[in-house]
């Protein structure tokens, strides 16, 4: 059987406009692939019947020109809810729940004719930056199985790192889709928040989460993200933002662009390897004519604390409803209410899951909503001024993704706060609701890839990835783990 | 036994009316079968968010003016957290530090003195399921889930159980006529809670706070209170002390009953919900609410009091609003509106009531209502012959004219006719007319019946008595 998969996407729509290939041949690919690479870990459930019969389907319409999408398959994380395919978010709790309808970006991905393939590992709940604490077991580093992907989307990363889809969906919380795609070499865009509906996406922390796209390079990044966009009334807090095609500036000039490093996000806390890799890019950039300033920005050491007070506040009151009432897991014989409560949930939840639910009805318990929660969003409210300040004066903010590149699968998870340090050059975007981009830059010496992370001012998506085209195409790094491109 | 003085509070939950729901589009209806009007948002399903019903701050809007509270510009709403299975999602969205309206107030009128009651604010908020309890399950129907309500607070300024029932008869009406609510306290769409403590004298602190919850009727408001406060003085009376709790009444043993001792510190955990940004209300909104409003239950009642119609009668037809609609059509005529309420409160309400009617279903135009005042003003027809008529008024569209062709109601005003019954009637009844000339009036009122009673009640009385009067006066005695 020929091999396609690790073709551009441009590449895969004309063979399928020529029809010398069918959908159906990619979905027969991508199973195949996922079979073969299955030791990876990086699905929690296939789709397999319903893919290829909506494959056959595709050949009875008419191909659309215009739609690069068309006909592609996908994969989409296991907290986006998708009807009639099992939603667990990695979780016990949710491990036998069958969804009666589908998340907004899920109606929009049948819309434009993607085939989902299956629903991919994760941390549970997407709390946790290993996910290792996923319910289905961690998924495996495509560039070293001995490693984590990251997470808290690492089996969307790892399948797009293997090659075995081309899309795939993440969301990102607090670096969600930037780390694991820096750990795996890929590119992830966590877009502005209100750019893509929530609706459908289990919620973790409502003011901060928001869904995004995972590629293997920047172009098709941009195609994904057009096809996700746009206000949803189902979504109180998606934006009113036009639809734009974000692949519109890829390949113009970023001569006079303006360039803010902060110099928090190239100090001590930042392995040395991923500091020079950094500097490359900046240099790269330099000579194409952008400016780079290394600047101070206040309160970006404070955002894991605020992350955790905000995030875990939020988190304790969303996962209130998996009560085992009306779906999912619920304890057998319940000798009361109050014990169907305490044994669905002492049952269902992870460890992280029930500590960060814990801490954070502690936060909100009481005086200590004003002493932390309330406390936490009036600081957030001060750096996301600080950091839309800086992007008055610059275009981007650049700097590492990640302080280190990906760890070992034995590493210790007895650090608690350990994970949530991996996130500390992520979580700003986050608590400030701007646009983060990953791109690979390098590698260390052990291969690991490397993330340069552009962060843009709100709904600058289409500059940002003229910036991210520009390096990609100037560094040219072959990103298949396998070596096969 | 010492005079305490009562100091209470109360707390009423209202559905709003809306097409539908607060957050999500589901239908906002009542006695639909269970679980049919639901969907995955108020479900609590994972991955859903809530919408805001636009109907709903307009009818929140619309009830913080007509209840003259203030209105607050920016608000929000918030996560109030607690574990219950009538609630969806573990957390009820309401609102706690952005009440949409604050400050204002119900006036009431007590023993002839009227008396503010302050209302220290209302927010909206959503509605849980309803629970019903089988033997050992319990079952849940999620209708009610996500209907919008607003929650009405007082401030501690209601002193009796007299007080509190004025008070909520007095939020009732409002709410009713402002189409803000249908106010059924039997159906749940208006449900009352009341806090009460009891203390000497006004220098002391405020008592322990008893909660009575769910008091299914506006009698049992004041009655419910009366008993509480009775049982508190006993206990205070006998230096007794008894901590804060939650009773509720029960109907058989005419008393309130414990459910609950107050936990300290009850922690809902409350926080600014992330899922719904901040609401901005502004003048113009307001403005165009303001234009909806109809006229208000106390604007109806001083017409009608200007219009001649008793404070009692008045009230009375303020208790049905299909009354009151009706009445209100007339409101720019000169009709004379005793005649009309008196119809309205009188053969009509009987017969509605009879036949479990609406006034809305009848037949009964205005033109017909002008016509038959008009009959009865020059009493072509007395009130025996509408309550005759009645049910082909109400139930035909013939007009009164030809209702009293067909029906043969012949109102005499005929003189001749007259004549020759009185005659006869007099022919008859020599004694009688004897009595009534040795000055027994009874004899007078004997013979006008015999007269009603010889036209088979047709005869107009008025002339028929004046006719009587003056043949009797021309009789000497036999």
């Amino acid at each position: 059987m020929s091999r396609y998969l690790e073709k551009s996407v441009l590449e895969l729509h004309e063979l399928l406009k020529k029809k010398e290939i069918s959908p159906k041949d990619l979905v027969e690919e991508a199973f195949t692939r996922i079979e073969e690479n299955k030791e990876y870990n990086a699905y929690i459930t296939l789709n397999k019947e319903k893919a290829l019969e909506e494959a056959k389907e595709l050949e009875h319409i008419p191909f659309e020109e215009d739609n690069l999408l068309f006909g592609l398959p996908i994969a989409v994380k296991d907290n986006i809810i998708t009807k009639d395919l099992r939603t667990t978010c990695a979780s016990h709790i949710l491990d036998n729940f069958m969804p009666i309808y589908d998340a907004t970006v899920v109606e929009k991905l049948k819309a434009s004719h993607m085939i989902i393939i299956g629903k991919t590992n994760m941390d549970e709940f997407a709390m946790g930056s290993s996910s290792r604490t996923s319910y289905f077991g961690a998924p495996k580093n495509a560039w070293n199985k001995e490693k984590i992907t990251g997470g808290s989307s690492g089996g969307s990363a790892a399948t797009v790192s293997l090659r075995d889809v081309p899309f795939a969906l993440g969301s990102d919380t607090g670096g969600s889709i930037r780390q694991p795609a820096s750990y795996t070499g890929i590119v992830g865009m966590k877009p502005t928040y209100g750019r893509v509906s929530r609706y459908g996406l289990v919620a973790f922390a409502s003011s901060l989460d928001q869904i995004g796209p995972m590629t293997k390079n920047v172009y098709e990044n941009a195609l994904l993200l057009n096809a996700i966009v746009g206000r949803d009334d189902k979504d109180l807090t998606s934006s009113h933002k036009e639809q734009e095609d974000f692949t519109r500036l890829i390949g113009a000039s970023i001569e006079g662009m303006k360039v803010a490093v902060p110099n928090y996000f190239m100090s001590d806390i930042v392995n040395e390897e991923i500091k020079e890799k950094i500097k490359e890019s900046l240099e790269i950039l330099k000579s194409a004519g952008v400016t780079i300033d290394f600047v101070d920005i206040p309160y970006l050491e404070n955002a894991v604390t605020l992350y955790q007070i905000i995030a875990m506040g939020e988190a304790s009151s969303n996962l209130a409803r998996f009560d085992g009432v009306r779906y999912g897991h619920a304890k057998e014989n319940p000798e009361s209410i109050d014990n169907l409560y305490y044994g669905t949930r002492e049952e269902g939840f992870g460890e992280e899951v029930k500590r960060r639910i814990m801490v954070g009805s502690y936060l909100l318990s009481g005086e200590n909503a004003k002493e932390y929660y309330n406390k936490a969003l009036s600081i957030r409210d001060d750096m996301r001024k600080a950091l839309l300040d800086t992007l008055k004066e610059y275009d981007f903010i650049l700097g590492p993704t990640t302080t280190t590149t990906a760890y070992n699968l034995t590493d210790p998870m007895d650090d608690p706060s350990k994970s949530f340090m991996d996130d500390v050059l992520v979580i700003p975007v986050n608590m400030a609701g701007l646009p983060g981009l990953n791109i690979p830059v390098g590698f260390d010496k052990e291969k690991m890839p490397i993330g340069l992370h552009i962060i843009g001012a709100p709904f600058e998506e289409a500059k940002m990835y003229s910036l991210a085209s520009y390096l990609e195409e100037k560094l040219n790094l072959n990103l298949n783990p396998k070596g096969e491109e | 036994m010492t005079n305490y003085i009562k100091t209470i509070g109360i707390e009423v939950h209202v559905e709003l009316k809306t097409k539908t729901k607060i957050f999500s589009p589901a239908k906002n209806g009542y006695g639909s079968g269970a679980n049919t009007l639901t969907n995955v948002v108020d479900l609590g399903y994972p991955g859903t968010l809530p919408t805001l019903n636009e109907e709903v701050v307009n009818q929140a809007i619309k009830a913080a003016i007509v209840l003259n509270c203030k209105i607050r510009k920016e608000m929000h709403f918030d996560r109030k957290n607690y574990f219950y299975p009538d609630n969806p999602k573990n957390y009820q969205i309401t609102q706690s530090r952005t009440p949409i309206g604050y400050d204002g107030y119900v006036e009431i009128e007590v023993e002839g003195e009227k008396k503010k009651i302050e209302i220290e604010e209302m927010h909206i908020e959503e509605d849980t399921c309803k629970s019903a309890h089988r033997k050992d399950v319990t079952l849940l129907d999620f209708n009610r889930a996500g209907v919008p309500l607003i929650e009405i607070v007082t401030k501690p300024c209601i002193s009796s159980g007299e007080e509190a029932k004025l008070y909520i008869e007095k939020l009732r009406e409002i709410l009713f006529y402002a189409d803000i609510s249908d106010c059924k306290i039997e159906e749940g769409s208006m449900r009352c809670d009341a806090n009460i403590s009891l203390r000497k004298n006004e220098s002391d602190p405020l008592g322990t706070k008893v909660e009575i919850k769910n008091i299914g009727s506006i009698s049992n408001v004041k009655l419910s209170l009366e008993k509480e406060s009775i049982r508190q003085e006993k206990l205070l009376e006998n230096n007794e002390t008894f901590p804060a709790q939650t009773r509720r009444f029960d109907d058989k043993l005419n008393d309130t009953v414990l459910m609950r001792i107050k936990e300290t510190g009850n922690d809902y955990r409350y926080f600014p919900e992330p899922d719904i940004p901040y609401l901005y209300i502004t003048d113009e909104m307001i403005e165009n609410v303001k234009n909806t409003i109809p006229l208000t239950a106390d604007e109806r009642r001083k017409e009608y009091m200007t219009r001649g119609i008793s404070k009692i009668n008045s009230d009375k037809i303020l208790l049905n609003r299909s009354l009151s609609d009706y009445l209100n059509q007339f409101l720019k005529t000169d009709i004379d509106f005793v005649i009309v309420s008196n119809l309205l409160l009188g053969d009509i309400s009987f017969y509605l009531n009879k036949h479990f009617l609406k006034l809305e279903e009848t037949k009964l135009t205005k033109e017909k209502m002008i016509k038959l005042v008009e009959k009865l003003s020059d009493k072509t027809l007395t009130n025996k012959n509408v309550k005759d008529m009645i049910e082909y008024l109400l139930e035909t569209d013939k007009t009164v004219e030809d209702i009293i062709k067909e029906k043969n109601i012949v109102n005499i005003t005929d003189d001749s006719y007259l004549e020759n019954i009185i005659s006869e009637v007099l022919e008859n009844n020599k004694e009688s007319i004897n009595d009534y000339l040795s000055g027994h009036d009874r004899a007078l009122k004997y013979l006008m019946g015999q007269v009603m009673k010889l036209s088979k009640g047709s005869a107009n009385p008025t002339l028929a008595s004046q006719m009587l009067k003056e043949k009797l006066e021309n009789l000497t005695i036999d």
